[in-house]
This record gives structure tokens, C-alpha cells and sequence, in this order.
């Protein structure tokens, strides 16, 4: 998921060498360890819950192509526009606008996880904000372009969303194959899915800070604001639409992180395909390849917070007899 | 293990490994026959196997809450006279302080993921080594429970085996269970084997067809060493083959969700708490356990709303019991399907009489309250070296239990109070339970612990301590509430908001801190008037 976004950043916007094949792919068996351990926490149960209760996964599309382009069309014409020195502010401004746009991807299924979410309603998430990509997100982005006067318009090519779905939906579905056959087998693999997700954070940081540390001393000011705040306020926004809504607090803290947390890879993969020949292209790219690191960054945070959160809520009962 | 990790046993497995451990008391350690083996550990694999390795060993089981203090365990085991513990290693780093003041020899530690497959278990052990941090080093000299097996192993045989078990009969003690540690010293009640058999035959009697040999799964989320678990999900459920799913600790209630999901259960035994709490728990309202087919609880009164809740829930029945650790335990119980009595302890399982009688211990009219007394098979042989507390307990074969009770019409009993919580207000007899249970139907009551106060007018007058959550409740509605519900003696004087009640270890709210505290808070009020 992650090795393209830094393949591009680093290759467009810091013009450095190519990635490495080791780390491409260490970080794509990551992933898939990750994946397949989060889906050994699973029961088909649990997506059996999602369905029947479809709040979440509506007001989760809500939030998902409601909230973030919005957000990040305020942020445009809020901070961006007003302050933004940069004589390439429209090409900054049309990235911004796409990464609010994309939908949610892998990262938000292993943070919900974390945050002691409902990981099933996640992973449901995630799938159907891909397939409602297809349409919706094209369809955003000439909304918010128009309004920007931009003239922009993407497709998304159904590949690359494909790829999104399948590389989800088979560790999962392997991952709860084998709590199934076997209840231990499934909880060993689920810590080690944990213990790698633990160590991913860490690891996406220190692959990206290296090479693209340039980009974050030339960055100005308000595109740094535009790149976390697309994330923070997309968490807060959801967080707070859900909560009084009445949902479930676990069902809260996922639309929150699944909101905030978009598909990076995916942003930049479109935009790579879409404007590899655009002399833009770097400028683009630049509020994607932020929001990228920020928002493992934010998450991480968030995910303390909705820890401690659960604890709380935890009921406590005294010892019985 | 809350995360899913399990290891199990067979019935040949465990009946092997028992023969074992009890040879390694016999021949290793070198036991007499009657020697009493301390036991402390939650729920585990290793239980069933020390347990009935006790018995079969002729040895006498000492059961201890693992919770328990060090003071409280030397006196424990300093009383039992014990002269092996078999312990958790969890809770091993207490021993220094304990053992000098005991007739213990032989400490023996168990893991708690014994008999898990070898790989689960190492990652337990690495997590509680270095994830939580629950392996205190054991500085005492002690014996490991798989090194204890395998001495047994090799000084085992069948004709040995024979020669332990001579000279037991039905009234040979298996047990001592302790019990009163909240209200007063703590004491043993010597259950017999016969006791111990007797009960576990009832309580399948009672059960009827709900309990099928070789088809059902029971969660024990209640400990083992207690005897409600120890004779109805231990005996009970092995006595008819049943596959017993063991939880270490089920707080937080999330514990269970995991073995609701991976197990095919069809019993739960618990306590008041737990099923309310499970009925907290969306996981466990969402997706009810569908094999589920009857629950039992015990332990404390449960509550009319909670079991009216778990029916809906579950759809399946969820029946009462009663019973003290000295009738080992159960005494009445609710017939399963159909005839059951919400509120009420149901009726006397089979062979068992049951009266309620005044303070002379003449048998009170039908309806009336009275002390609950009981005869039958059940009941303990006495507690163990306390020669006065025996026979306060027992007088003429019967138990008095030092519950108030009063039997309907068609034989079933219930529990109106402990005697010691009556309160007389002008003369009449007010029980703090039917208060309480009013009270806490007050919308946003969390908690409530309703005592007698001394009173000018009335002799005694009733206080509630209320634990408000939101929206609070006022001092008025409650009053109003109770007067609308209840005679109007009956209904609180007060009521005071606090942030806590004063509770047992074992959650059940001390009506006597509360009198003592309020004692002294009067006396300061008074103090600052005068």
C-alpha cells in the first residue's frame, strides 16, 4: 500500500533514488501480516453485526465522501488561499482536493484495531468507501474543482481500486479461515498481526523522514495546515457527527479513525497515473505525501486517547464470589 | 484466555494425571492419609487435576481464594493444619511471608497455561514475563507442578492406588471450605465425600433433562475454589460428561466474549453480577449465545429485572438456587422448564427438609419469616476444630442458615433477609433487601445499601445510601417512590448520596460498615450541635 506513496514522494518531490526493492517488499508482507492477523480476530459474526446494523457503515459514507472533501475545501479557501505564498497553489490546492477525496484504506483497519474499534464495521468500511470510489470520487473532486474554478477532473482507473479490495479481503478472509480450524492458532496470529502493526508505525517513519526531510523544511506554513488538518479535523468531525448520532463508542471511534484516515497510496497512485506528464506533478503531489506521514503521526495519537477512552468505559465488576 | 488461547483435557487424560499427583502426595511426599493440601489457583487446567488427585490420594482438599491477603492465608492454612499448597505462581511471592507461619512442607506452583500446546503457552509465559509483568520470582523452595506429575508417574500403581482410598467412606472428609470471612473468623466447614456426592446427584435431579450426559458445554467463569463452582460446574457438569470451558477471570466481562464465540455453549452458571453484567455487554446482547439452553445462578439474590432481561436476551431459562458452603452447597433450587418461581430460591432438592422458624425455633405459619433451617444428605459434618461455632450451626441435624425466609403455598422459599440486617421500625419487622430493590428501580439509582438507625420515635428508622448516576435521582423521589410502593413504615427516612458503598471483596455491599459509619457521622453532627 505504502511502498508506491513512497516510491512517488520520493522519487517526484525529492527526486532521490528509487526505493528500495528490500524495503517495497518488507513493507508489503507487513501489510499482509498485519492484515491476516486483524482478520484472525474476526468471526463472520461480527460483519454479519455491520450489515444487520447498517448506521455505521451509512453514516460512515456519510462522513467518508461528506466531511473530507468538504474539509478540505475549507481548508483551500480558509487557509491555503489566503496565506499560500506559492505561485503553484493551484496544483497544491488540486491535491489537497484529492486526497480529501480518495477513500479510507489498510492503515485505518490497523488503527481502529488499536483503538479497540469494531474492526469488522472497519474493514466494511473501507470496502464499500473503494467501491463507492468509482463513482464518488471523480464525482467530488469536479464538485469541489468547479467551485475552485480548477477545471480538473480524475477517473480512477477500476484496478487500482481492485487491488485495494483484494489486497484487504484475502488475508482477512484467511486470517478468520484459520481461527476456524483453530482458536489458537488464530490468537497467535493475531498478536503477531498486532506486534507487526506496532512496529509498522515506527517503520513507515523512518523510511519516509530520510528521504523526504527536504520536502519538510521547504514546505510553507499553510500547507502544512491543509496536510494535518485534512486528518484532525476529518477525526474530530466524524467523531463528534457519530457520537451524536448515539452510535456504540467502539462504532464512534471507527468512523472517526476510518474517516480521518484516507487511502494515501491510492491518492497518489491517481495522481501519478492521471498527471504523470502534468508540470504540476511534484505540487501535486505534496499535500498527499504530508498528509501521509502526519496522519500516521495524528492517529497514533488519537489511538492513545480512544484507549484510554475504553478502558474507562470498561465495566468494572468486583470479584464474583 | 481472554484473547482465545486455550489448551484442553480428556476425561482419560485427567484421570491419569490425577492418579499421578495423588501418588506423588502418597508416595513422594509421603502424606498420611486425611493430611490436608492447601489449593490456590483461578481457574486453570491444572485444577480438575490436583483436586481429584486430593481425593483419590484419601487427602483433604483445602480450596483458597487466590485473592487473598497474606494474613488472611497464613491463618487459612495455619487453621487447615496443611501441610502441601499447590499454588498459582502468579501469586507465589506472598509465601515468604506466610509459610513460617504454617505447617506447610511442600509448596507446589502451576503455570497458569499448563497443558497448553507448547508454542501458546510459551507466548503466554513470555507475555506475563514481560508484557504484564504477573511472574513474581518464587523465592521459596518449591516444586513445579509438571515435576510433581512426573515423581508421581514414576511411583504409581494400581494397588498403591487401592490402598489410599481404604478406610474412606461416604462420612470421610474431602474438603474443608472455608466461608465467613466477611461477617466474622473465619472457619472449615468439613464436607464429607458423601456430602459432596449427594449434592452434585441433587442438583442433576433438579436440572432434569437440561442437563444432557455428554452433550453440553458449561462456562466456569465462576472461581473453583468456591463451592458453588467447585460442586455444580466442577462435579456437576463432569459427573454427566459435560465439556467444561474454564475462564481464569471473567473481569472484565469482555474476558468471555472470546469463549462465547469459539465454544458451542450451552450452560452458564454465575452469580447476580455477571449476569447482569454479560447483559451490558452489546458483543453479548448482539449476538446472544445461540446453543445456549439454561443458566443457573446463586450466590446473591438475583434480581427479578435481571433475570426477566435474560430470558428476553437469550431466550432460554435462566432458574435460581440457594445454598451456604456448609450444605455444599445447594438447598433449593428452581425446578428447570416451566415451574420455576422468579424472586423466589425455588424449592428443597430432593432427600432435604426445610423449615423456617421463629427465635425458639418453633416452625413459623405458612407465609410467615422465619430463620431457614435445613436437614438432608448435605449438610457439612461441622467446621472444622470450632467446637462452639458447630453447634451454633448445627442443632439437631439441622443447619441454621441465619436467613430470614418465608415459603408460599406450593413449598417455595424466599429469602426476605440475614438476620442481622432486620430492622424494627415501631415494632415492625422491616428486611433491607425489599427497600433496596425498590430503590434501585428509581431511574438513575447505580447502587443502594439500605441500614437501620437508631430513632427517638420510631426505635430504629430506615437510612439508604444511595450511589446516584445520571440524572441523579433526589432524596424525594426516592422517598416518594418507596412510600408509593411500600407500606409506609418502610420507606427511608433519608437518604444519603455517596460515592461508594462499603463492599466485601466478593461485591456484596456491608451493611455493617455503613451502620458503623453512620454511627460516627451522627455522633460528629451531634458533636457540632452541641
Amino acid at each position: 500500500m505504502f511502498n508506491s506513496m513512497i516510491l512517488m514522494a520520493e522519487e517526484v518531490a525529492n527526486e532521490a533514488t528509487v526505493v528500495n526493492e528490500f524495503e517495497q517488499t518488507l513493507l508489503r508482507i507487513f501489510i499482509l501480516i498485519i492484515m491476516f492477523g486483524l482478520g484472525a480476530g474476526l468471526t463472520p459474526k461480527d460483519f454479519g453485526l455491520a450489515l444487520r446494523r447498517p448506521w455505521g457503515l451509512i453514516i460512515g459514507w456519510l462522513t467518508q465522501f461528506g466531511v473530507m472533501p468538504l474539509t478540505a475545501y475549507i481548508l483551500i479557501v480558509a487557509v491555503l488561499f489566503p496565506f499560500s505564498m506559492d505561485e503553484n497553489i493551484a496544483f497544491i490546492a488540486l491535491g489537497a482536493l484529492i486526497m480529501g477525496a480518495v477513500p479510507a484504506g489498510t492503515t485505518s483497519n490497523l488503527f481502529t484495531y488499536f483503538s479497540k474499534g469494531n474492526l469488522a464495521l472497519s474493514v466494511m468500511m473501507t470496502i464499500n468507501s473503494t467501491l463507492w470510489a468509482f463513482i464518488m470520487t471523480p464525482l467530488m473532486l469536479f464538485i469541489y474543482a468547479n467551485f475552485l474554478s480548477l477545471d480538473d477532473t480524475i477517473t480512477i482507473e477500476f484496478t487500482e481500486l481492485a487491488t485495494v479490495i483484494v489486497g484487504l479481503i484475502i488475508p482477512v478472509a484467511l486470517g478468520m479461515l484459520v481461527r476456524r480450524l483453530s482458536a489458537n492458532a488464530g490468537s497467535v496470529l493475531e498478536l503477531i498481526g498486532g506486534l507487526f502493526g506496532v512496529l509498522f508505525i515506527p517503520f513507515l517513519i523512518a523510511i519516509w523522514v530520510p528521504r523526504n526531510w527536504q520536502l519538510l523544511l521547504n514546505t510553507e506554513w499553510p500547507t502544512y495546515v491543509v496536510a494535518i488538518g485534512l486528518g484532525l479535523v476529518g477525526i474530530t468531525v466524524a467523531f463528534w457527527i457519530a457520537k451524536a448520532i448515539g452510535l456504540h463508542p467502539a462504532n464512534v471511534r471507527t468512523i472517526a479513525l476510518e474517516t480521518g484516515i484516507q487511502n494515501g497510496p491510492l491518492a497518489i497512485a491517481v495522481i501519478v497515473a492521471v498527471y504523470i506528464d502534468s508540470p504540476g506533478l511534484d505540487k501535486i503531489l505534496l499535500v498527499p505525501a504530508l498528509y501521509s506521514l502526519f496522519i500516521v503521526l495524528i492517529s497514533t495519537a488519537v489511538t492513545f486517547v480512544f484507549r484510554r477512552a475504553n478502558l474507562a468505559a470498561e465495566q468494572k465488576i468486583p470479584n464474583l464470589l | 484466555m481472554p484473547n482465545g488461547m486455550n489448551g484442553s483435557l480428556t476425561y482419560k487424560k485427567i484421570d491419569s494425571l490425577s492418579d499421578d499427583f495423588a501418588a506423588y502426595l502418597r508416595e513422594t511426599l509421603k502424606l498420611k492419609a486425611g493430611a490436608r493440601v492447601a489449593v490456590q489457583m483461578p481457574n486453570c487446567l491444572a485444577y480438575p487435576i490436583v483436586a481429584f488427585g486430593v481425593m483419590k490420594a484419601g487427602l483433604v482438599l483445602v480450596n483458597t481464594n487466590p485473592l487473598y491477603t497474606a494474613p488472611e492465608m497464613s491463618y487459612q492454612f495455619a487453621d487447615s493444619g496443611a501441610e502441601v499448597l499447590v499454588v498459582i505462581d502468579m501469586f507465589a511471592d506472598r509465601l515468604p511471608a506466610v509459610l513460617p507461619k504454617t505447617k506447610i512442607k511442600t509448596v507446589v506452583t502451576v503455570k497458569i497455561s499448563e497443558f497448553f500446546p507448547p508454542i501458546v503457552g510459551g507466548v503466554i509465559r513470555l507475555v506475563q514475563k514481560v508484557w504484564s509483568r504477573t511472574l513474581p520470582k518464587v523465592t521459596v523452595p518449591h516444586t513445579k507442578f509438571q515435576a510433581a506429575l512426573a515423581a508421581g508417574r514414576k511411583a504409581k500403581s494400581p494397588n498403591k492406588a487401592d490402598s489410599y482410598v481404604k478406610g474412606i467412606t461416604s462420612d470421610s472428609i474431602a474438603a474443608l471450605q472455608y466461608t465467613g470471612g466477611t461477617t466474622g473468623v473465619s472457619k472449615g466447614a468439613m464436607l464429607s465425600h458423601g456430602n459432596l456426592v449427594t449434592n452434585t446427584l441433587q442438583l442433576i435431579t433438579m436440572c432434569g433433562s437440561f442437563m444432557r450426559p455428554g452433550k453440553e458445554t458449561v462456562i466456569t467463569a465462576l472461581p473453583l475454589y468456591h463451592i458453588f463452582a467447585f460442586t455444580i460446574n466442577l462435579l456437576g457438569f463432569y459427573h454427566i460428561g459435560g465439556r467444561n470451558i474454564l475462564v481464569p477471570s471473567p473481569r472484565p466481562p469482555s474476558n468471555l466474549r472470546r469463549a462465547f464465540e469459539n465454544y458451542k455453549v450451552t450452560w452458564l452458571t454465575g452469580v447476580n453480577t455477571l449476569f447482569n453484567a454479560l447483559l451490558n455487554e452489546t458483543w453479548f446482547t448482539d449476538s446472544p449465545p445461540k446453543q445456549l439452553r439454561a443458566s443457573a445462578a446463586g450466590g446473591m439474590a438475583l434480581h427479578e429485572s435481571v433475570s426477566k432481561k435474560w430470558r428476553e436476551v437469550t431466550g432460554t431459562p435462566i432458574v435460581e438456587g440457594y445454598g451456604l458452603t456448609e450444605s455444599s452447597p445447594v438447598l433449593t433450587f428452581n425446578p428447570l422448564g416451566g415451574k420455576g418461581k422468579d424472586g423466589t430460591i425455588g424449592i428443597p432438592v430432593p432427600s432435604t427438609e426445610i423449615l423456617c422458624v421463629d427465635e425458639k425455633g418453633k416452625e413459623v405459619a405458612l407465609g410467615e419469616a422465619g430463620e431457614l433451617i435445613a436437614k438432608g444428605p448435605q449438610i457439612m459434618l461441622g467446621y472444622w476444630e470450632k467446637e462452639a461455632e458447630t453447634s451454633n450451626a448445627l442443632k439437631k441435624g439441622f443447619l441454621y442458615t441465619g436467613d430470614i425466609a418465608t415459603m408460599d403455598k406450593d413449598g417455595y422459599f424466599t429469602i426476605v433477609d440475614r438476620k442481622k440486617d432486620m430492622i424494627i421500625v415501631s415494632g415492625f419487622n422491616v428486611y433491607p433487601n425489599e427497600i433496596e430493590e425498590q430503590i434501585a428501580a428509581v431511574p438513575g439509582v447505580t447502587e443502594v445499601g439500605v441500614i437501620g438507625m437508631p430513632d427517638d420515635k420510631t426505635g430504629e428508622a430506615v437510612v439508604a445510601y444511595v450511589v446516584a448516576g445520571l440524572p441523579a435521582p433526589t432524596e424525594e423521589q426516592i422517598i416518594a417512590h418507596c412510600k408509593k410502593e411500600l407500606s409506609a413504615y418502610k420507606a427511608p427516612k433519608k437518604v444519603v448520596f455517596v460515592d461508594e458503598l462499603p463492599k466485601s471483596p466478593i461485591g456484596k455491599i456491608l451493611r455493617r460498615q455503613l451502620r458503623t459509619g453512620e454511627i460516627e457521622k451522627s455522633k460528629a453532627t451531634t458533636g457540632k450541635g452541641a
